[in-house]
């Protein structure tokens, strides 16, 4: 007898018998509780992170008494009075704030270059380059990348040895303002690009030719087509470096040299270093309020791009 | 306009585009061979050919997307392969119409005017006038996504032409359209190029659309073009047997040439002697040469008798093996004796033709002059 | 932390085949309570550790030998003091097992969680007797901490930098030529008092008025400190990227441990003097606050106070221990009273109280 192997793939037998498994498990008449269920994992997060944020919101409540080092028992704002009060506050959000907006803007226009060259080279060795080049910092953490820039941006590091080739005495690039918004701009970009490349994919090449043969250069046709048009990445990839940007600790921690915090190194210094858990939690709340709020302002001026998922309008 | 004149001294169009022996190869392959055409003003070509033919390769380098390999395209007597796509005045509509849906149809056809520098005062009504043009005179505030398929087609077309260009391209616009839709538009784009005037290319693989709109039609395979003709001319003298067999129904009788007389060609297919006759677009076969017949579907009369075929110089037995009623036509296909070769056979009046079963017995005719003779 | 049978029986043959390494270190500072009452022993204790020189250091002197002795393994975990506290707080709070068995810290820190009371109380450590007051945290009610050394926040220098040789008061940090290459640690511990004399202020005026110190630390801000825990100042000093730095002696050895040209005085104006020490959280299962307590024993016993603290080149809480090579007589290794005259000690209690309120100043200083 002829067994006809080909006919029906093995893949198709797995599914048969998980399929027959799942209906042991889960009977076809409870099927209507099928997407409750797919949803459930979702709704325990967003329900974890809401009694976190309850609890968050309730010590802020609480001044540290520092002869127990315990929470007061009374409920008061003093905490927030205590960091409007605080002109370093003040300077610290204002210095993420700008940060945040610099590394973004930084990081979407060297991220746009790199995802317009890997989407559309018709060389697949170049893209398989580009995309090895952007998935490997993927595997070295954060806090080694930063630690990285110690080794080549330092005194003695790789960089000012170039500088002494040309005759430049060794240069401070470390531990500055500068430094840090580079470490996060090198940090986001890979984010960039992933954000950028489906949209910049999702423009057919076509309407490109089209602008060109409608009389439109290539500088014309980038900021008249391509760039309108990829909108959609630009606002879904400026929200997600925004964000990461404005709540990051190590590029501040190990690139700023200690006198460049930013919002998270203040919230560690409260919980951490002076065991203030309260005043931690109420600059939690600011930064999670002022994130709200920037992100909001962008949903509202530019619509969600590519986080809309199809559904906004175009 | 310094349009180039053919040299025959009498008063005839400029010549619009000139295509001189231009080559397009890529790793080797050649994708466009040693293609030439003139095309004067204000005609409307059709370039016909199946995928892979190179038809859309010498539209794009008409287009200047890509630069031919070796030779040269004059558009209005000057070379052009050095000037990209922007330096040229040529408009292009889109197989897939490439509209910005960023803009709304107003704007799509505002954005060569903007982009050749054209003066921003005159913009606006030049706009309108074109999309009055295309019918669309009250959509100009529409996004391309609230338009419809015919809508966007109509789009597409006056940003096109609306700078007024020497050479309009359309590259497989229709394609993805309904059949009927289509054959709208066919006459649509028709209707404008006369009203225009302006010289235009279309590139297809539907037979149909280059037989309807086009004033010539250059046929082309494997990268070569096979003929440039009218319509007409293209349909009835094929230049070979694959212009033939790519337009029309087209039975192919195989054979080795016995003897000729004037344009009549007598050639043995298997244990059987056919009678053709060679067109000069093929020229005249040598005796025992390898040839192809080619027969229009169309050409082939049927009947139960072989006395109701005494018109036909050529008439075999036959029995219907398939019978497929269309509407305006029936389609059969017919085994022809014992050698089983398949001829298929319109009937163009079914209403006042005898149907046949299938199964039946049946007599098939037809005369030399429907039997053209090509190199095999 | 789970125990099966099967270590049971194991920790039980080891315990049988150290019982005569056991003997030999009562002799020799370990005091071995009475055999038969010893409640059942953990497979492990936990200690938390700093880094690098400071956990090899206390592998050497007090781990390894305790494991040698008792059979039980010491793993250390190495998250840092500060995040570690919050996480203590937390588990003592709830009522869980706390994630470790003993906390090294700094008695500021300790003290902190000696009031918050969730630190077991040590007074019955048999080698307390043999301890100088040192060990004793001041102003709490017997010892929610042992103390175990003390240690010098010095000006450490490159010598290279200073050819007229050592510099003898804070002011060389507001030299312009040390623009950028001074370092400090980033809440300014061990700066502050300091920065009170050299600013021109008082002692006596911590915590009531210390406009010197802020005055001072803000000249200071002007030269571009860098900012940095214990493994910055070390790794700053290999990479060339200071001169000067006001940190503890031990960061600054481990520096010239690996070849970098060092030294350290004690300025005009005076060093902080501090203590660590070690803590056991509450919440322990009984026999694990045994072995614990045990742990912390042998940690004060001569013995392992002279290795350990030979790796830190800090002195001590017992008396009698041989200074480090090198470190007889110097000023991060205050052992004499004279020594002590240019330290600056300010009370436990003071500290604790106005910690955040100077870190919070200098902050604010140097983050602007």
């Amino acid at each position: 007898m002829r067994s006809y192997r080909t006919a029906y793939p093995f893949r198709w037998r797995v599914m048969d018998t998980l399929e027959m498994l799942a209906r042991v498990l889960w009977p076809n008449r409870f099927s209507g509780a099928v997407p409750y269920l797919m949803l459930a994992p979702a709704v325990l997060l967003v329900l974890l992170l809401v009694i976190g944020m309850a609890q968050i919101a309730d010590s802020s409540l609480h001044v540290l008494d520092r002869s127990t080092f315990l929470p007061s028992a009374d409920f008061t704002l003093a905490n927030y009075q205590t960091a409007l009060r605080q002109p370093l506050y003040w300077m610290i959000i204002w210095r993420s704030l700008l940060g945040a907006a610099v590394v973004t803007l930084l990081s979407l226009i060297f991220a746009f270059p790199y995802a317009y060259l890997m989407v559309r080279t018709p060389s697949a060795l170049l893209r398989k380059f580009l995309l090895i080049a952007l998935f490997l910092p993927f595997f070295i953490g954060q806090v080694v990348r930063a630690y990285g820039w110690l080794i080549i941006l330092g005194n003695q590091g790789v960089m000012n040895e170039m500088l002494g080739w040309v005759g430049i005495e060794p240069q401070r690039l470390l531990f500055n303002y500068p430094a840090v918004l580079f470490g996060l701009v090198q940090y986001m970009l890979p984010f960039a690009v992933l954000m950028l490349a489906p949209a910049i994919t999702a423009i057919p090449e076509e309407i490109e030719s089209a602008a060109s043969s409608l009389g439109a250069n290539w500088w014309r046709t980038f900021t008249h087509v391509i760039l309108p048009m990829s909108k959609p990445g630009l606002v879904g990839a400026g929200l997600v470096v925004l964000t990461l940007s404005l709540t990051d600790f190590a590029m501040p921690a190990v690139l700023g040299g200690g006198s460049q915090d930013f919002i998270a190194n203040a919230i560690y210094d409260q919980f951490f270093r002076t065991s203030d858990q309260g005043m931690g939690a109420a600059l939690t709340l600011f930064l999670v309020g002022i994130g709200s709020l920037v992100v909001g302002v962008i949903f509202t001026v530019f619509g969600a791009g590519t986080l809309a998922m199809g559904r906004g309008k175009k | 306009m310094t349009g180039m004149t053919k040299s025959d001294g009498k008063q005839k169009a400029a010549v619009a585009v000139s295509v001189q022996n231009v080559n397009m190869t890529f790793d080797g392959f050649h994708a466009v061979d040693s293609a030439s055409f003139d095309l004067d003003q204000g005609r409307f070509l059709t370039i016909l050919g199946p995928s892979g033919s190179g038809k859309t390769t010498l539209l794009r380098m008409i287009a200047g997307f890509q630069k031919p390999s070796s030779g040269e395209i004059f558009i209005n007597g000057a070379p052009v392969s050095a000037a990209p796509p922007h330096k040229r005045s040529v408009g292009m509509v889109f197989q897939k119409l490439a509209l910005f849906p960023h803009m709304t149809a107003a704007e799509n056809v505002a954005f060569p005017l903007k982009m050749r520098r054209f003066d921003a005062t005159t913009i606006p009504e030049r706009v309108q006038r074109y999309l009055d043009l295309v019918q669309l005179g009250s959509y100009a505030d529409r996004r391309i996504h609230q338009l419809s398929g015919g809508q966007q087609q109509r789009v597409a077309i006056a940003r096109a032409l609306v700078f007024e260009p020497d050479l309009l391209l359309l590259d497989e616009p229709l394609a993805a359209l309904d059949r009927k839709l289509r054959e709208e538009m066919q006459l649509e784009f028709r209707r404008i190029q006369r009203e225009l005037g302006v010289t235009t290319i279309n590139v297809t693989h539907d037979q149909r659309e280059a037989l309807v709109v086009s004033d010539e039609v250059v046929v082309m395979d494997k990268g070569r073009i096979q003929q440039m003709a009218s319509p007409t001319a293209t349909y009835r003298t094929p230049a070979n047997a694959f212009v033939a067999g790519f337009i029309g129904v087209t039975n192919f009788l195989n054979g080795t040439v016995k003897s000729t007389a004037g344009q009549e060609v007598i050639f043995a297919a298997g244990e059987r002697e056919f009678i053709g006759h060679w067109s000069a677009a093929a020229g005249a076969p040598t005796v025992s040469a390898n040839v192809v017949g080619a027969l229009r579907a169309e050409q082939v009369r049927m009947a139960t008798s072989a006395d109701e075929l005494g018109q036909c110089r050529t008439v075999l037995s036959a029995a219907v093996t398939d019978a497929i009623f269309e509407g305006e036509r029936t389609a059969y296909e017919v085994t022809v004796g014992m050698d089983g070769n398949i001829i298929r056979v319109f009937d163009h009046d079914p209403a006042a033709h005898k149907q046949f079963g299938i199964g039946e017995a049946v007599f098939i005719g037809w005369n030399p002059q429907d039997v053209m003779i090509y190199p095999n | 932390m789970t125990k099966t049978k099967s270590t049971y029986a194991l920790t039980r043959r080891r315990f049988l085949g150290s019982a005569a390494a056991l003997g030999g270190l009562a002799a020799t500072g370990w005091t071995g309570q009475a055999f038969a009452q010893e409640p059942e022993k953990p497979a492990e204790i936990i200690v938390r550790a700093w880094g690098g020189s400071w956990v090899a250091s206390l592998q050497a002197g007090v781990s390894d030998p305790f494991t040698a002795a008792t059979g039980i393994a010491v793993r250390h975990d190495l998250t840092e003091d500060n995040e570690i506290q919050p996480k203590v707080w937390a588990a003592v709070a709830q009522g869980r097992i706390p994630p470790i068995h003993i906390n090294w810290d700094t008695t500021t820190n300790a003290t902190k969680s000696a009031l918050r009371g969730v630190t077991e109380d040590l007074s019955d450590l048999a080698n307390l007797a043999n301890t100088t007051e040192l060990a004793k945290p001041v102003g709490l009610e017997g010892y929610p901490i042992v103390n175990t050394y003390g240690y010098v926040y010095v000006l450490a220098y490159r010598p290279s930098a200073f050819p007229e040789g050592a510099p003898t008061s804070l002011q060389v940090l507001l030299d312009p030529k040390f623009k950028g290459r001074i370092a400090l640690y980033n809440d300014g511990i061990g700066f502050h008092f300091p920065a009170q004399v050299a600013g021109g202020g008082k002692l006596e005026d911590i915590p009531d008025n210390m406009d010197a110190a802020w005055s001072f630390i803000e000249k200071v801000k002007e030269q571009q400190p860098l900012l940095g825990e214990d493994p910055d100042f070390t790794n700053w000093f290999q990479n060339g990227e200071i001169d000067l730095a006001v940190t503890i002696s031990t960061n600054a050895r481990e520096a010239m441990k690996n070849g970098i040209e060092l030294a350290w005085t004690v300025p005009e104006e005076g060093s902080k003097f501090e203590t660590d020490g070690l803590w056991i959280p509450k919440g322990l299962p009984e026999n694990e606050l045994y072995w614990a307590k045990q742990y912390i024993n042998f940690a004060i016993s001569k013995d392992a106070q002279q290795v350990w603290l030979d790796g830190l080149g800090l002195p001590g809480v017992v008396p009698g221990l041989t200074p480090p090579e090198g470190l007889a007589g110097d000023p991060s290794y205050p052992t004499e009273p004279a020594d002590f005259e240019r330290l600056i000690r300010v009370p436990t209690a003071i500290q604790v109280e106005h910690e955040s309120e100077w870190f919070g100043k200098f902050k604010a200083i140097m983050q602007g």
